[in-house]
């Protein structure tokens, strides 16, 4: 038996993230402290799988230094540390932010914290992994953790509601991803993604029906996971029902574990069946787009707002991956910019409605700029980023997209993005125009957490940052890539 | 230098969110002392420009985004420099109005200046990218100005001018990633410098396809008819320093829009399409004027006068000679100053009387002396009587344009009496007769403040109308050199009489 290579320093960050989620459950059972203790091993874990993969960035001198050990499954290379970053800012960014959640929790704030972590875990593999069966596990891991972190205030209906329909749409996704996978090794007898581009270089097709049906399995599980219309329809019910404190988390994990996989999988594996593939997520890149704004426009509920905002970014980020590999900085840009605004906006969302609440009508935001300027002026900071009005990281983002879709050919694909644009203009505007322009009702003075306030600092400062000086970030996300 | 005149208003906005809430008495008067800063910084700029060179000056430029040919790159020529001016005056003299502003003071000031740099960064930009920034960024301030502190139906009234605008500027960005990317493809790498651009090779229908995403984005700025809709709405909500720097600045971004780029990047597309321009101008100069003469509300009527008036501008900016875009230069200048005024005027009396209907006055004359002349002097400078500087620039666009769109010009100069029916007509009804109205009765007259506010606009008005070679120096250049560039790059000569270099600019200036 050959036992396959293995390599510590590749998986060391999320060695420290699963410690970390091992160590809050066995210390919750032991000792029962204060939910700050558990949020203190959260941060400590998160802090070392940040350090250690700035060890790793360091440790690969090129973007083009790549290598795969565990017998091909892990790919140790820049992309998957950059992506970790991103991961693990929002992950941190996250739990500050829905802090009160956990605290609410009481008892069941140590499976949370926990859940989070391997949640983490599982998109950070998703986003390292260069073989498919792995990006399965990976998928899994971390869909599994937030099906149950929807649910965890389970005393609500709502939440059951919402975990069980995530569960139920969430499984039914990942079974066409694996039977995408199972159509793609029947053609090329290949799982490892190297190895089937390898195949296809070799090798002329000359029936590719079982890979094209394998490819667009693939894409549909992965566009359920990202929300990309027409399989956004979970979105909406579930960002509404789970509990506000861990929803900003949750939705940007999965984008962000959803489109590694999506870009390691076409970029890597297909790149020579690129004229196949870029047409159909064009297709779904324009759906999502169209979709989520218009419907983004009637919602009343600043959560389902939100959800499908989220979808129209979904095809945002898609016209990037419509470009190919040349994009992918681009695609990373962007995925940074908005899965932080994500997060703090949901993070304001549970400040202003409640933690663990199940509405967030757009009234309880009525007059927010009287009632707490800080909270508003944040919003406002995060909802232009979204709308990605220039002097935001959200306008940077989207130029880059769209430069990159042109240049492949896509002007159709750009000039609708740019419509729908502007219809997303409106819809943030809306809540803009309740939070400074109506008056504020009976309603008391949200007060953020200090956490919270302190995430929401960093998120607003960052989308100011990024969008007027987006250099270094921009260089970041070149040199994690060859092109 | 410019970037100075970029961030000082940036600096003043962080200094007054930074005064302390207790003493809210203070945020005007500092805001107003804070706008003095750019106001002396473009006075400078304006004494120190080069007259006679053509070419951009003050540049200042540094890389932003290397890879996608992103640079930081800012200069002044003769078409920007007289709106950079016109900014820095107008944006004092509205805050100085705005007393009557009684909530939420601070962040009034704050978007004012905001809105302030943003249109510097507008004027000044040389690299598409950063254009189209500051080009966008500046509809977020504008937005707060009407939604916040306008009047009953502001919140319709700031989100239709945002979505709006932004329609127009979504195109606009997509077709300057294409230069970007045509750039890309004829060299092999981006850019979105102005002066590369210009060096492109385009096809005709190519031209056309991105003069059309151009033009619809400073069509509705400007704006032309049939786009015109969202500029009462905005101008009737909005406060007064909204209203004026709405008319002022805001709608100039449009005309210096096509003037920048559309007839010097789309020369072609410019010659081919010279007709459609030229009927829409027309249409919207009579359009404008006729519905401003049936407006019950004074507000309303000034804001339809700005249709007719930005009609010319359009009508001069595509004649295509030199009489017609240095008429457009000077008369973007010269309804800035007026039609700010106007508003000014309109804001003060609204203050005292809290409505605009032309029915409620009248006889205002015998009660506010000093307010009547105001308005009767702002209303022929507008109207274009000799001497005052809506003359100057009236004039030339209709020499200009006559040159090579005599039809046109002939029916355009019918809009000058339209602009003297509703002006006047306005006039009779508000300040002649007998004060019946018993409310009027009472009414004080103009303060010191409020004329110190606007003595500096009639000065700035006489100066223009009597001697306006100082700008027209400064103008004459840049314009004939877009000129020169048409004739270079395109089949299209200007016919004999509309190069009259020679006849404006004065003896041994010319080129």
């Amino acid at each position: 038996m050959i036992f396959p290579d293995v390599s510590w320093a590749a998986i060391a960050p999320e060695i420290a993230l699963v410690a970390g989620a091992v160590a809050i459950l066995l210390v919750d059972v032991q000792w029962k402290p204060e939910p700050r203790v558990l949020g203190g091993i959260v941060a400590l874990s998160v802090v070392a799988a940040a350090v250690l993969s700035v060890g790793q960035w360091f440790r690969l001198d090129t973007p083009s230094d790549i290598t795969i050990p565990f017998g091909g499954m892990i790919a140790f290379d820049r992309v998957s540390v950059l992506a970790r970053f991103v991961l693990l800012a929002v992950t941190a960014m996250g739990v500050a932010g829905g802090w009160r959640l956990f605290e609410r929790l009481g008892r069941r704030a140590a499976e949370a914290l926990a859940l989070v972590l391997l949640a983490t875990v599982g998109f950070s593999f998703m986003a390292s992994s260069i073989h498919l069966v792995m990006i399965f596990l990976g998928l899994e891991v971390g869909s599994i953790s937030l099906y149950v972190l929807a649910g965890i205030t389970r005393e609500r209906p709502d939440s059951d509601e919402a975990a069980m329909k995530y569960f139920l749409l969430g499984s039914f996704a990942s079974a066409v991803f694996i039977y995408g996978v199972a159509l793609l090794f029947a053609g090329t007898g290949r799982l490892a993604l190297l190895g089937q581009r390898a195949f296809l270089d070799a090798n002329i097709v000359t029936r590719p029906a079982v890979l094209l049906i394998g490819m667009a399995l693939v894409i549909v599980g992965l566009g359920f996971k990202v929300s990309a219309a027409p399989f956004h329809t979970w979105a909406p019910d579930v960002y509404q029902g789970a509990p506000a404190g861990v929803v900003g988390f949750m939705a940007a994990g999965a984008k962000i574990g959803g489109f590694a996989a999506l870009t390691r999988i076409l970029f890597t594996g297909f790149p020579l069946m690129a004229d196949e593939w870029a047409s159909v997520v064009a297709i779904i890149s324009a759906l999502s787009m169209g979709i989520g704004v218009v419907l983004a426009l009637v919602q009343d509920d600043v959560r389902r707002m939100l959800a499908y905002s989220g979808v129209a970014h979904a095809g945002f980020i898609l016209t990037g991956v419509v470009a190919g590999a040349a994009a992918e900085p681009g695609i990373w840009f962007y995925l940074a910019a908005y899965t932080i605004q994500l997060v703090a906006g949901f993070a304001i969302v549970a400040a202003v409605t409640g933690s663990a609440a199940g509405r967030s009508g757009l009234d309880a935001f009525a007059g927010l700029a009287v009632r707490s300027p800080f909270l508003a002026a944040a919003f406002t900071v995060t909802l232009l980023g979204m709308a990605g009005i220039p002097l935001t990281s959200g306008f940077v983002a989207k130029f880059g997209v769209f430069v990159s879709a042109w240049q492949a050919g896509f002007s159709w694909l750009v000039i609708v993005a740019v419509l729908a644009s502007v219809v997303a203009f409106g819809v943030y505007l809306r809540v803009i125009v309740v939070m400074y322009m109506r008056e504020p009702g009976e309603a008391a003075s949200p007060t953020p957490s200090t956490a919270a306030r302190w995430m929401l600092v960093a998120a607003t400062v960052s989308t100011i940052l990024f969008g007027v000086l987006p250099q270094p970030l921009l260089d970041l996300a070149r040199n994690a890539f060859s092109v | 230098m410019l970037t100075w005149l970029i961030l000082t208003p940036v600096v003043g906005a962080a200094v007054v969110a930074l005064l302390p809430r207790r003493r809210p008495e203070l945020y005007l008067p500092v805001g107003v002392a804070l706008s003095l800063i750019p106001l002396a910084l473009a006075g400078v700029l304006f004494f120190e420009f080069e007259t006679g060179e053509a070419g951009f000056q003050f540049l200042q430029q540094a890389l932003w985004y290397e890879p996608l040919g992103i640079s930081y790159r800012v200069g002044v020529d003769g078409i920007s420099l007289g709106l950079i001016v016109l900014t820095a005056v107008l944006v004092p003299i509205s805050l100085a109005a705005s007393t009557s502003i009684d909530r939420r003071v601070k962040e009034f000031v704050v978007y004012i200046l905001l809105l302030e740099a943003g249109l510097f960064g507008v004027f000044v930009a040389l690299d598409l990218f950063l254009f189209f920034v500051f080009f966008e960024a500046i509809l977020v301030p504008m937005y707060f100005i009407i939604g916040i502190w306008g009047g009953e139906r502001r919140i319709y009234a700031a989100v239709k001018f945002f979505l709006y605008t932004a329609v127009g500027s979504a195109l606009m960005l997509a077709a300057i990633i294409a230069l970007a990317v045509m750039h890309a493809r004829q060299t092999g790498a981006p850019s979105f410098d102005f002066a590369d651009l210009l060096a492109l090779d385009l096809s005709p229908s190519t031209q056309r396809w991105l003069f059309a995403a151009f033009g619809l984005a400073f069509a509705i700025k400007v704006p032309i008819f049939p786009l015109h809709t969202w500029l009462p709405d905005a101008h009737v909500e909005a406060p007064t320093a909204g209203s004026v720097l709405l008319a002022g600045v805001l709608l100039k971004l449009g005309t210096y829009g096509f003037l920048r780029f559309n007839l010097t990047l789309f020369p072609q597309a410019t010659v081919d399409l010279v007709t459609v321009l030229a009927v829409l101008a027309v249409v919207g100069i009579i359009y404008g004027g006729l519905v401003a003469i049936v407006q019950p509300d004074l507000k309303k009527l000034v804001a339809y006068s700005s249709v007719s008036h930005l009609g010319f501008i359009v009508l001069g900016t595509f004649a295509l000679t030199s009489g017609g875009l240095q008429g457009g230069v000077i008369q973007m200048i010269n309804h800035g100053l007026t039609t700010g005024a106007l508003f000014l005027l309109v804001g003060m009396i609204y203050e005292r009387r809290h409505t605009k209907k032309i029915a409620d006055f009248g006889g205002l004359a015998k009660v506010m002396p000093v307010y009547a002349g105001f308005f009767l002097f702002m209303a022929f400078a507008s109207i274009g009587l000799p001497g005052l500087n809506g003359f100057i620039g009236e004039f030339l666009v209709l020499v200009g344009s006559f040159a090579t769109l005599p039809v046109y010009a002939v029916i355009a100069a019918f809009g000058v009496i339209l602009a003297a029916v509703y002006l006047l007509w306005a006039y009779e009804r508000v300040f002649t007769g007998v004060p019946d109205k018993p409310e009027n009765q009472r009414l004080v007259d103009l303060s010191g403040r409020e004329i110190a506010i606007l003595a500096p606009l009639v000065v700035l008005v006489l100066v223009l109308g009597l001697y306006p070679k100082v700008l027209l120096d400064k103008v004459a250049p840049s314009t004939e050199a877009i000129l020169d560039r048409i004739e270079q790059t395109t089949d299209f000569q200007v016919p004999e009489p509309g190069r009259l270099a020679d006849v404006f600019v004065a003896e041994g200036e010319g080129r």
